[in-house]
């Protein structure tokens, strides 16, 4: 760019001045050398850099680590994107800790086979990664809340760091950054109990390999671990089924669950349902919520809203013979159904082939709404239909 | 030649860093939904919610598909009335005597079972703007059957 520029200046003094001075030429002359190195350094630096990379000049091997400045340099660049990113990151003022089992469910699976985790040896394959997953519970200290939203939810490029496995689920993103908070209190039994690690005591030989995953997270008895997590006993069997398709298509996206569905077969994925819908169902516990909040649920449960279009929950959730696919919501967890409406309200929820009747339900529904008749849902326990 | 080696590796560095539009942090690359689980879903997909799926416990209290209680079965009660059923909705127009009516789907269809079905399958299509669902996901013979019931109702 500056060396273009400095040619029309170079030949229109010469032009109009003719034989000026030269004692302005001989000034000129040293930067118009310098100004022709430059351009030649640019034009052949990524010719050489490329030929490099393609005689394998630039090793690639991670055994002997990086130089120092290179190292220097990607930890510095790492760390400022960071920050950098997350100023655009909205950070709550205080971290919703309902979703602190699943979350550590999922860290026992998906982070800590690099991470490590209280009480587990990692295998010396990870350790000779480059970078080293750090251990986090000891840096977790040196990030804010936004700071790890961003890590958690984007990955680091160039690490081997993954993004979150599902789009548009900011609230399991969230829930992670409050489980990590949580892991330098941790020791290994205190993992182990929040993470829900099975046994292996209540195992029934009948049930499927998979069923020691699931329960880490929806409980050995199906009523789902801390309020985010849905209780599955009871549920019908068609529906718990046709979701954990949903899951396995990614027509419903949830970060949790993308992760135990991958790779189990159709027989399995039916037996698993088989086995959760069998679980009697029993009203989970829930927080006390005012009289006048339910009977309002129980209202729009009931009739709907008609003047803002909001057609009766009921109709479709409650009463026998209904649609095999369409959920029972009596004895949900409130929070769950609370995250699932809102989820459906903005379209980000997916689910069966059905998904679409209630995107439709719940798109006029307001935040009172929501939380009325997921209390009302909630506080209900009828035996399944 | 150690520095000319290094000032190249920077620099090499710098180029691949804003490949691909942002910078630095991996964003959204690997989003694609994990296809692998699907190939042998897709039958038994199509069987459920039509009928008991094989290992549902076959239907206690199915009762022989009739069009109303395929109506009442898949929530068309909650924004229709038919009188004398449980149905009693009130976002879309009473359905108690469609039958005799010389036009549906507010005047933009004629009055013919296959109308009707047409436009419980994809109202949309019919009338954009709609406030009520598709249900094209049911069954072709069900929508059918519901379609014949309605047209009955005079
Ligand atoms: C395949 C291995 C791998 C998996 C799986 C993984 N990470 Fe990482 N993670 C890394 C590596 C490598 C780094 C280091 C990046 C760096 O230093 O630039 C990292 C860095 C981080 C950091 C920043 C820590 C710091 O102080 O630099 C956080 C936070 C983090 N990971 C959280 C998670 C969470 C939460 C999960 C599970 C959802 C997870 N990671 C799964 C490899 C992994
Ligand atoms: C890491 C925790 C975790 C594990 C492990 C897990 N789940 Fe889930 N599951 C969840 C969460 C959280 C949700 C709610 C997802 C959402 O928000 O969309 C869920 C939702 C579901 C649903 C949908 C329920 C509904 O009412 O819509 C089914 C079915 C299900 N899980 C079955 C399973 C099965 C079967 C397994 C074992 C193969 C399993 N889950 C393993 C956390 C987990
Ligand atoms: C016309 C039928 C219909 C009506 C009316 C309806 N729903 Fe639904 N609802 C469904 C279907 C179908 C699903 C399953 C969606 C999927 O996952 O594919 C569902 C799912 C849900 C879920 C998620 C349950 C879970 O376990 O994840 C909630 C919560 C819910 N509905 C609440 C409501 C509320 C509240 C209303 C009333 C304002 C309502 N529904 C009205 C058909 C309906
Ligand atoms: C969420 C509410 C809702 C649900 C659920 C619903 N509908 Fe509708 N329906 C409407 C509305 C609103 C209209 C009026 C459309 C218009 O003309 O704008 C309508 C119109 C119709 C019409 C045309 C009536 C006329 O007079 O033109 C028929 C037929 C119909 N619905 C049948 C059904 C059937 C069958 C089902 C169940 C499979 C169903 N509807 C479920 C809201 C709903």
């Amino acid at each position: 760019m500056p060396a273009h520029q400095s040619h029309p200046r170079a030949n229109s003094s010469s032009a109009a001045s003719g034989k000026k001075d030269g004692a302005e030429r001989v000034a000129n002359q040293p930067i118009k050398v310098r100004l022709k190195h430059v351009l030649i350094g640019t034009i052949c630096l990524p010719v050489v850099i490329l030929l490099g990379a393609w005689i394998g000049f630039f090793n690639v091997g991670a055994s002997t680590g990086h130089w120092k400045v290179t190292s220097l340099f990607l930890d510095l660049a790492m760390r400022s994107a960071v920050r950098t990113y997350a100023l655009t990151v909205n950070a709550p003022k205080t971290l919703d800790r309902r979703g602190l089992a699943a979350a550590a469910g999922h860290f026992a699976r998906g982070c800590a086979i690099c991470h490590g985790a209280p009480g587990e040896l990692r295998s010396p394959a990870v350790l000779r990664m480059l970078p080293q997953p750090p251990d986090l519970r000891l840096t977790v200290a040196d990030w804010t809340d936004a700071q790890l939203f961003r890590i958690i939810k984007h990955g680091i490029r160039f690490t081997g760091m993954p993004a979150w496995p599902a789009r548009d689920r900011d609230d399991e993103v969230w829930a992670m950054v409050a489980f990590l908070r949580e892991l330098p209190k941790l020791d290994a039994n205190g993992f182990r109990a929040l993470s829900g690690e099975s046994t292996g005591a209540d195992r029934e030989p009948a049930a499927p390999a998979e069923l020691a995953e699931c329960t880490r997270c929806h409980g050995s008895d199906g009523r789902g671990r801390g309020d985010l997590v849905p209780a599955l006993a009871g549920q019908k069997q068609d529906y718990l089924f046709a979701s954990l398709q949903a899951f396995a298509s990614g027509d419903r996206t949830s970060g949790f669950m993308a992760l135990p569905v991958t790779g189990i077969d159709p027989a399995a994925m039916a037996a698993l349902a088989k086995h959760f819908a069998a679980q009697p169902p029993t009203s989970v516990d829930r927080d006390q919520i005012a009289a006048t909040t339910i009977k309002n649920g129980q209202q729009i449960a009931q009739a709907g809203i008609p003047q803002r279009n909001v057609p009766a929950c009921s109709s479709c959730h409650n009463g026998p013979g209904r649609n095999p696919i369409y959920p029972r919501l009596d004895g949900q967890h409130a929070a769950y159904l609370e995250e699932q409406l809102k989820l459906f309200r903005s379209e980000g929820r997916g689910g069966t082939r059905y998904w679409r009747i209630m995107a439709t339900a719940a798109q006029r529904l307001t935040d009172d709404d929501i939380r009325a008749v997921s209390a009302y849902f909630s506080s209900r326990s009828e035996s399944p239909q | 030649m150690l520095s000319t080696a290094i000032l190249s590796l920077l620099v090499g560095c710098a180029l691949l860093f804003p490949a691909n539009g942002g910078i630095w942090v991996a964003t959204d690359v690997q989003h694609q939904p994990a296809a692998a689980v699907k190939p042998s879903a897709v039958a038994t997909v199509a069987t459920i919610g039509t009928a008991p799926s094989p290992e549902a416990p076959a239907g206690s209290e199915q009762a022989p598909d009739t069009g109303l209680s395929l109506f009442l079965r898949n929530g068309c009660g909650a924004c229709h009335t038919i009188r004398g059923t449980e149905a009693g909705g009130t976002i879309g127009p009473d359905l108690s005597h469609v039958g005799s009516r010389r036009a549906i789907g507010a005047g933009v269809l004629p009055n013919t079972e296959e109308a009707i079905a047409d436009f419980i399958a994809r109202p949309d299509l019919m009338k954009p703007g709609v406030k009520m669902p598709a249900f094209d996901m049911l069954p072709k013979a069900e929508i059918h059957k519901i379609a014949r019931y309605l047209k009955a109702l005079q």
